[in-house]
Formats: C-alpha cells, structure tokens, sequence
C-alpha cells in the first residue's frame, strides 16, 4: 500500500499496476503517491526524475511565495530555483519533527526571497503592494474550505487583528522588515511598531492554543 | 524562571526573533538567553511555527512555463557536475559518501548549534542553514533514520541503499543497482528482526537489476535490523543491515 503524505489525511491508497510510473531511469510507483518525505529522500539520490517530480509538486507553493515577497517574476523565477537548489543540497538535514516538507520549502523560498529583495532594494515593500496581499491571506472562500484546520484558524485569527496590527505582521512576517523599517514606513514610533508585531504574535498564538480557534480575539 | 527579568525581556521581543527582523545586538542577547532557558525556547519555538504558518498562507502562483523541467535538469547537472562528470547514480553515491553515520552521540557543534537556536524553527533554521553553508563544520544533524548499505548476497562492494523513517507516517525509500545482473522483474522486500522474523514490505520491480522506491509502512521501524531483497523464488539478492542514527550535512 502506498500512503498519501499526512497532510492529506494519511489515507490508504492501493498500489494498482495501473497506477504505476516507469519512468526511463527505471523508477517505478504511483505518481503522486510518494510521501514528500520519500520525495525528497530521492532528490538527494540526485535522480532527475524524482527531482522533477519534486519541483512538479512545489513548484507554485515555491513561487508563490516568491512572488508575493519579492513583486518581480524575474527575480520570483531566480528564488526559487536557488530553493530547489538549496533543498536538493540540503535535502539530508530535513527534520520532519521540525514541520512538512511544503513548510521546510516554503520557509527556504521565504528567506531567499526576503534577502534577494534586501539585496536590490532600499525599500523592502511597495506599500500598494500590502493591503491586498493582507485580504488574499485573510480571504476565507470557499476554497479554502477544505483546507487544513489550523490554517483556516490562522485566516480567521489574521483577519480578526486590528488593521494596523496586521500590517505590522505582514511587513515583519512576510516582508522581513525590522521594527524600525516599519516604524519609518507606517510613520510611527519605534516603540509602537514593536508593540503592534508584538500584541498581533500573542493574539495569534492565543488564537491557536484555544479550541475554538480565539473567538475572543481582539 | 519564567519571573526573572531576562525572560520578560525575551518575550518582549520573542516575536521579532521568531521572525527573524531582530537586529543583531538585541538577536544575539537573545539567542544567549534561550541557551538557557528551555520556557524560553518553548516560547519563541511556538511563535517561529506561527510565523512559517504565516508564510504558508501566501497564495500560490502559476511559475513561468517550462520551469519544472528547467529546474529539473539543472539539479541533475549539478549532481554530475558533483561527481566530476559521472553519471547520476554515480553522484548520489558520491553524495552518500560525504554523509556521515554517526551513533546517538551528537557532535559538538552541531549540539552547540542546535542549543543556539534551541527552537529550531524554520525561519531560524534557514538562517542556521546559511551559518552551516558556510562554515568549516559539516556537523549539523538531521532527524534519526535508520540507513543501509545494500550488501549483494556473496559479499561485496553496496549495491544500493536504504533510507527508513521510523516516524509517522513510517516510511521506507530502497535504492538498488545490481551489478552484472540483468534481472528483469519484481523482488520482494522484507524487514527482519534480530530475532529472524520478517514483515514483507511489498513487491517491487526491478529492470536491468535496478530500480529504487519509497513507500509507507504502516510499522514500527526501530524494531527491524535489516531490510533484504528476495528473488521471486525466495533466494536473498542483497541485505542491509540497518542502523539507527543520524545523518549530517553535506560538507559543501
């Protein structure tokens, strides 16, 4: 039996002969049904088959996360090919205790993302760009309906937070900007924008420990 | 602890340390703080999954055409190129041969390492990942696995390997490449116990003796010494003798 990674609910999937892939190296399975753990154990093999499959299945997680940091498709493109590459170089040092291999990627992407922009740019973020980035992650349409719980939690938690607090988060969480960036950028205090990442960081985490997902959020 | 001035200070700026936009002064005050308070590490270890959450809500994004099979082919480049021009396979066993084994004991660097960015998050990890990269240490752990090297039935140089993942899901990924033998068709693989009994993983085919897969076991993999390949009539093609361990970085 060939299992589905755990995110997809750990169902049972019968291994059938025509459901297999023989592909020219000689690998064979069902596409698609590989564990992304066993995915990535075959990228660090160096296959060329694994590794497209690999790319074929992060790739629009991967991008997307570039081009929502970074606003530049030439330079999304660049991100995450180096995050293939990085995994592919690091693909040993995955812990899964640490999250999946989507979070692992994403993060990867996420960190070259944030530097390649430092890297060009003195201002991290074109401020057009953040409010409608804040509604697509807060959006709750219905097809996010199947998504996992604790992201449609999250959504919902994002969506609750005060505005201003979740700008703050957005430009600290995803564009990596310091608390001093975004005292500049919001024209406000130092001491509030450490205080805005702060509060919207405890209302979240509130908002996950509670069974109901933080109903009572602020 | 929890009252003691240095933790009302961390969890003053645990959040941006989650997020990796600490400044350096302030970063590094804290990092020293979390060596040595586990409520601390708990803490920002909690808000570092929010964030790479946080990350996970962006959307997803159709990448530019041809990308796949671009990317694809540059990895594969790149692990001949590894291997100074051999062939993929070749790559990968010149990869595995810079991983290193090591018993339960952790290096020292990598246990200093681990305990600097104790809550070994993501987002801090990546950053960990680029101190790694560039440091002279290769000593960075990985999750236990449990490893092997695929010993053909006479005796001889590996011909394949297997990666096991006592977690769960459990789950198992062979790799074999039998020399000289242009076995064509299914093999069986089995996990032994200490004691000499089996469970059967399942039929796996190979062509021109070679063929490598990964699947789910729905068992409790640090109970198994070995994993063998059998033969469609029972006669034992190769064995591993698996060991528990970790697995560090690639040197490079």
């Amino acid at each position: 039996m060939i299992f589905r990674g755990e995110r997809s609910g750990g169902r049972a999937i019968p291994w059938r002969p025509s459901n297999v892939h023989r592909g020219v190296s000689g690998l064979r399975f069902p596409v698609g049904r590989l564990p992304d753990e066993a995915l990535l154990s075959g990228l660090a093999t160096g296959d060329p088959e694994l590794a497209e499959l690999f790319v074929r299945r992060f790739q629009h997680r991967v991008f997307g996360v570039a081009m929502a940091v970074t606003g530049d498709p030439q330079l999304a493109e660049d991100v995450a090919q180096q995050t293939f590459e990085r995994a592919w170089r690091h693909a040993q040092i995955y812990d899964s205790r640490r999250g999946s291999v989507g979070t692992w990627l994403t993060a990867i992407a996420h960190n070259l993302a944030v530097d390649a922009v430092r890297a060009r740019r003195t201002e991290p973020m074109a401020p057009e760009d953040l409010d409608p980035l804040l509604d697509a992650v807060t959006e709750t349409p219905e097809r996010w309906a199947l998504a996992d719980e604790a992201s449609t939690q999250l959504r919902a938690a994002l969506a609750r937070l005060p505005r201003e607090q979740a700008r703050a988060l957005m430009m600290a969480g995803i564009y990596g900007m310091t608390a001093q960036q975004i005292a500049d950028a919001e024209r406000i205090p130092l001491g509030t924008a450490k205080t805005r990442i702060r509060a919207a960081m405890a209302k979240l985490r509130t908002a996950l420990a509670s069974p109901e997902g933080g109903d009572h959020v602020r | 602890m929890s009252g003691d001035t240095h933790c009302e200070k961390l969890h003053e700026v645990g959040a941006e340390l989650a997020l990796g936009v600490l400044p350096g002064r302030e970063r590094a005050e804290a990092v020293a703080h979390l060596d040595g308070c586990a409520d601390c590490r708990e803490y920002v270890r909690q808000l570092t999954g929010i964030g790479d959450r946080l990350v996970g809500l962006l959307p997803e994004s159709e990448p530019p055409s041809g990308f796949d099979t671009r990317v694809a082919a540059g990895l594969a480049e790149q692990a001949a190129g590894a291997a100074g021009g051999r062939p993929a396979r070749a790559a990968a066993q010149g990869r595995r041969s810079r991983v290193r084994r090591v018993r339960p004991r952790l290096a020292a660097a990598a246990a200093a390492l681990t305990v600097a960015v104790g809550f070994a998050g993501w987002a801090v990890g990546s950053a960990v990942e680029g101190a790694v990269t560039a440091s002279s240490s290769p000593a960075v752990e990985s999750e236990p696995v449990l490893v092997g090297d695929m010993i053909p039935a006479g005796g001889g140089q590996p011909v394949g390997e297997v990666y096991a993942h006592p977690g769960s899901p459990a789950w198992i990924f062979v790799s074999v490449a039998l020399p000289g033998t242009p076995y064509n068709g299914r093999v069986t693989c089995l996990l032994a116990r200490a004691d000499g009994t089996t469970t059967r993983v399942g039929d796996f085919p190979l062509r021109a003796g070679r063929g490598n897969w990964g699947v789910a076991v729905p068992v409790d993999l640090t109970r198994y010494s070995a994993a063998r390949l059998t033969a469609a009539d029972g006669t034992v093609l190769a064995t591993a003798q698996l060991q528990q361990g970790k697995v560090l970085a690639p040197e490079t």
